[in-house]
């Protein structure tokens, strides 16, 4: 066994290990019971700025040094665990593409008010801790290693959901996410239990030899339906889709943005490793895939129409791109996957730019209303060109990443005949232009009611912003490089089977 | 297909022009308007000589492809940026330089958001410029959605009537347009197994199963239908039109209605054309009822934009009826009229314009009298809606002279019904310029100033170009000539 193919996991988990030792250490400042009395003055609750940033800058060098480690290891391959994980090109991707997730959101997190500074240690301990399970979550090949990895990311989102200092808020929203979560992953248990019934063996690698000739009865259908629906649970896919809007308003902007952006990204992994098993699939399989992804996208894109909170509209717009995701799962096809490998990328880069936004004028941590956006385009000119964009980018106007996503997806679908979905999608597409333009009215139209200074946005933030509106541009004008690395990270799944 | 290769990148030096000046205007203080607009004017410009110069020098003799630049983008969806101009396109890329060019001098007023407004301004056109010259489907979708994105912004912060509702109506159908377009792309795409974009590969007769053809043509003749305000697709188009700022209009009913007659042609038309000959009398009726009724409704407004919206859904009407007749002539014809009612709606919006900055109405009671206060200005109003008319020596004439005999030989019926709706059509251009610009005054215009010579040069340009292609028609029907002629007898019988 060779130690050096998880050089990332290993990483992460001593990156964990870290933040779980500075909480038994505390930070040598202040009682660490803060007297409830003692709120009125914040500044003696509060310890130093100067503490604050040294942790966040001790997560950020981390989190730096992380992504590097993932792009060394982007070429190892093998197998660990007597087969239950398995390291390959598309494994790599993702955890590539988890660890810049965590990078971003960290960069985020200079400013962090919304959660108690004493907390600080575990927040950055569970974040890490749930990034090394997302990673874990997309190599495992074997029934038991995908469902522990899926319980540990999830527990840990549980708690940094429900870690908001308001807290009603943010205790609601964790018990949602909590209910709703166990719940699905009950079933996903069950289904894991059928299949293992029907199949003989829980290695994902001896499914994909079993499966594909008894795809056609019923229980392994359900067997597989009932283990995709924790992953769908993860994904926010109808109908386990109920807690992302309370999840996202309850957590802190930062917590939603994380759960928006990696853990999104390593669901649709996970969904995308386990179906490439099933070979071509039965019919029922995709008849079900679809109506799924047709009820996902509509219900997602017209209760967002609705919604003022803008971190809501996101959740909803969130689950209307789950749908479309799952058409380019249900193609089954090579073309399908790595379309969704795009895909994952386009949502990391566009759901990130988003939340970058509304963690910049939000600014003390609020829930930002839509109407608060108004204004925007004269206090921030770089945060009101870099929300349009990914707002653009997440309707899928080209030329943006999250067009050639769409395109990719669509273009595999079609190549296997399935015309109607797409242009049902594309219905789809044009009910979700109407809440984003109304969002890019507010940034850009509405004058606020009492005029507000221009915002002061630092340096880094500002280059992050225009970093990142020019990604999505420039992977949507030349997409051709990042196409073929999704294609290969694609080929990487079936090529030993 | 014959292909000539350039030996300059002419095309991608317009798009390259656009983009640049976009990029400029961007890095210009916002408080330094003059030099924003001189920026503007100069890169329009450049953009408008090099557009001449690709018109001009587009070889009749030889026809087929010219200025051809073809380069691999994204090998493995079989993507190439493959950009080149024949006769259906040169005369638009004219149009759009012209547009272009005027649109800016007669935003030179423009007070606020100067920087943000030329800055979408560009990328409007550059989305325009790419789709006439591009020759893949790929970036043809990319183009048509380029130029469909700044269209909210622009109409809903500069805009004026009902604005914000005019950009979000005007936004969402074209997007459901293109909704119906990109799955009929891939579809060609996916039934052909050629694994390309590229259209001059898609174009081989017999590629696509005259079934495939049916099912992509009705798509692809919605989709860009809606654009191009086929009735009933049309309401985006009066109620856009009046809410948008004077410059955009221009460019709006001037170019982008044009890129959609254009679609329709370069994609439904050219790659499906059994599918054409199969829906061509659903194409008539839908135009000829578009002609009428645009003309009747055109006649209830009172308001000036609302006329010209309304004029302009009866003369793209015009155009579709061209389209209609599978015919060499109707092809010729149609082509000419997009040029021509391009320039002359054009030249009708930024006579309004410059109307509605001075009065603050364009409510035609309100109005009145207005050629004894402004002469001039009322003087290209009138010229343009002459044209509209269809009185010969205005470049609208022959477009609609070629058209309509295509159409009677075809389909004599709408023939006859389309001409007498196109008599409707002068009476209420009539009715407007009597009740704008004769009759008794208004005095609170009384003192109002005239066209100066400097805010007449885009005026100018329009009413010149509309009188020259007027008594020179070949100017644009010898081009056109060079795609028609080789397309339609390449046609399956």
């Amino acid at each position: 066994m060779n130690w050096t193919t998880a050089g990332p996991e290993i990483y992460y988990f001593a990156a964990s290990l870290w933040f779980l030792l500075a909480t038994f250490i505390g930070d040598g400042f202040g009682p660490r019971e803060a007297p409830p009395k003692a709120a009125p003055t914040l500044s003696a609750a509060q310890p130093p700025a100067s503490h604050r940033r040294r942790e966040h800058l001790t997560a950020l060098f981390l989190a730096s040094v992380g992504v590097l480690v993932c792009l060394i290891s982007t070429g190892s391959q093998g197998h660990l665990f007597i087969r239950a994980y398995r390291v390959d090109l598309f494994s790599q991707v993702f955890k590539t593409l988890i660890s810049l997730g965590l990078f971003l959101i960290i960069c985020l997190c200079g400013d962090m008010t919304d959660i108690r500074q004493r907390r600080h240690h575990e927040f950055y301990f569970l974040l890490f801790t749930c990034t090394l399970a997302l990673m874990l979550l997309v190599s495992a090949d074997h029934l038991l290693s995908i469902y522990i990895s899926l319980e540990v990311s999830s527990y840990s989102l549980y708690i940094l959901v429900a870690l908001r200092k308001n807290q009603g808020f943010g205790l609601e929203a964790g018990i949602k996410y909590f209910l709703i979560g166990t719940f699905s992953s009950a079933v996903m248990l069950f289904g894991m239990a059928l299949l293992y019934s029907m199949s003989g063996t829980t290695y994902l690698d001896d499914m994909a030899r079993v499966l594909p000739e008894i795809i056609g009865q019923p229980g392994v259908v359900i067997g597989l339906l009932f283990t995709l629906g924790g992953f769908f649970f993860k994904l926010a896919v109808f109908p386990f889709h109920l807690w992302a809007p309370d999840a996202y308003q309850g957590a802190a902007n930062q917590v939603a943005a994380y759960i928006a952006t990696a853990s999104k990204v390593a669901a649709i992994a996970v969904i995308v490793r386990v179906l490439a098993f099933a070979g071509q699939g039965s019919v029922y399989l995709v008849h079900v895939l679809a109506i799924v992804s047709v009820v996902s996208m509509t219900l997602g894109n017209l209760a967002a129409i609705v919604q003022k909170d803008l971190k809501r509209l996101l959740a909803f717009s969130t689950i209307a791109h789950s749908g479309y995701v799952l058409i380019g799962i249900l193609v089954l096809s090579p073309a399908g996957y790595s379309g969704v490998i795009y895909y994952a990328l386009a949502i990391l880069v566009m759901k990130f730019t988003a939340f970058m936004v509304i963690v910049e004028l939000a600014s003390d941590g609020r829930n930002l209303q839509i109407e608060e956006l108004a204004g925007l385009h004269r206090r921030s000119p770089i945060l009101a060109l870099a929300l349009m964009v990914s707002l653009f980018s997440l309707a899928g106007i080209p030329p943006t990443i999250g067009f050639t996503g769409k395109f990719l997806v669509f273009v595999a679908a079609i190549e296997k005949g399935y015309v109607a979905l797409v242009i049902i999608a594309m219905i789809n597409v044009v009910i979700s232009l109407y809440y984003y333009l109304l969002v890019i009215k507010a940034a850009y139209l509405l004058e606020p009611a009492v005029a507000l200074p221009p915002l002061g946005v630092s340096m880094p933030k500002k280059l992050l912003a225009g970093v990142s509106t020019l990604v999505i541009v420039a992977a949507g004008i030349y997409p051709s490089w990042l196409i073929q690395l999704a294609r290969s990270a694609a080929q990487s799944l079936i090529w030993t089977r | 297909m014959h292909m000539a290769h350039a030996s300059f990148p002419f095309l991608s030096a317009i798009l390259l022009s656009c983009v640049a000046g976009m990029i400029a205007i961007m890095l210009i203080p916002a408080d330094n308007k003059l030099l924003i607009r001189r920026v503007s004017a100069f890169f329009s410009g450049i953009t408008l000589i090099l557009s001449l110069w690709v018109f001009l020098s587009y070889d009749k003799g030889l026809g087929g492809l010219q200025f051809v630049e073809n380069v691999r983008w994204i090998p493995s969806l079989g993507i190439s940026y493959f950009n080149a101009v024949d006769g259906f396109s040169v005369p638009n890329l004219l149009l759009t330089g012209i547009v272009f060019f005027t649109g800016v001098l007669t935003m030179w007023e423009l007070e606020t958001r100067v920087k943000e407004y030329f800055a979408l301004y560009f990328l409007l056109v550059t989305g325009v410029f790419g789709l006439f010259m591009s020759m893949d489907l790929f970036f043809i979708f990319v183009w048509y959605d380029v130029s469909l994105f700044p269209m909210y912004l622009l109409i809903a912060v500069w805009g004026t009537t009902r604005k914000e509702y005019g950009a979000m109506k005007l936004t969402l159908y074209l997007l459901a347009g293109s909704a119906l377009i990109l799955p009929a792309i891939i579809y060609i795409y996916a039934v052909s197994g050629l694994h390309t974009f590229s259209f001059v590969s898609l174009m081989q007769p017999g590629l696509l199963s005259p079934n495939a053809q049916k099912f992509a043509f009705l798509l692809l003749f919605l989709g860009f239908g809606i654009l191009a305000g086929v009735w009933p697709l049309h309401t985006w188009s009066p109620v856009g039109h009046v809410a948008a700022p004077t410059g955009v209009s221009m460019v709006h009913a001037g170019v982008l209605m044009k890129i959609g007659a254009f679609g329709v042609l370069r994609v439904a038309i050219m790659l499906c054309p059994v599918g054409w000959i199969y829906w061509a009398k659903l194409m008539a009726v839908l135009a000829a009822i578009g002609i009428i009724y645009g003309a009747l409704v055109g006649l209830r407004q009172i308001d000036l934009k609302y006329v010209i919206g309304y004029s302009s859904v009866s003369h793209m009407g015009v155009v579709g009826l061209g389209l209609s007749t599978v015919t060499v002539e109707g092809l010729n014809g149609a082509v000419f009229q997009m040029f021509a009612h391009g320039i002359m709606t054009a030249l009708l919006f930024s006579s309004v314009g410059y109307i509605y900055d001075r009065t603050h109405t364009k409510l035609i009671p309100e109005l009145g009298g207005l050629s004894r206060i402004m002469p001039v200005a009322s003087a290209f109003f009138i010229v343009a809606a002459l044209a509209g008319m269809g009185v010969p020596g205005l470049a609208n004439f022959w477009g609609e002279l070629v058209v309509f005999v295509a159409a009677f030989r075809t389909y004599p019926l709408l023939g006859i019904v389309a001409v007498v709706a196109l008599v409707v059509t002068s009476l209420f251009m009539l009715r407007v310029v009597q009740r704008t610009f004769y009759g008794p005054e208004n005095e609170r215009f009384a003192k109002l100033p005239d066209v100066s010579p400097a805010q007449g040069i885009p005026r100018i340009i329009l009413a010149a170009v509309l009188l020259f292609v007027g008594l020179y028609p070949s100017f644009l029907f010898d081009v056109i000539q060079t795609a028609s002629v080789p397309f339609m007898s390449g046609l399956p019988r």
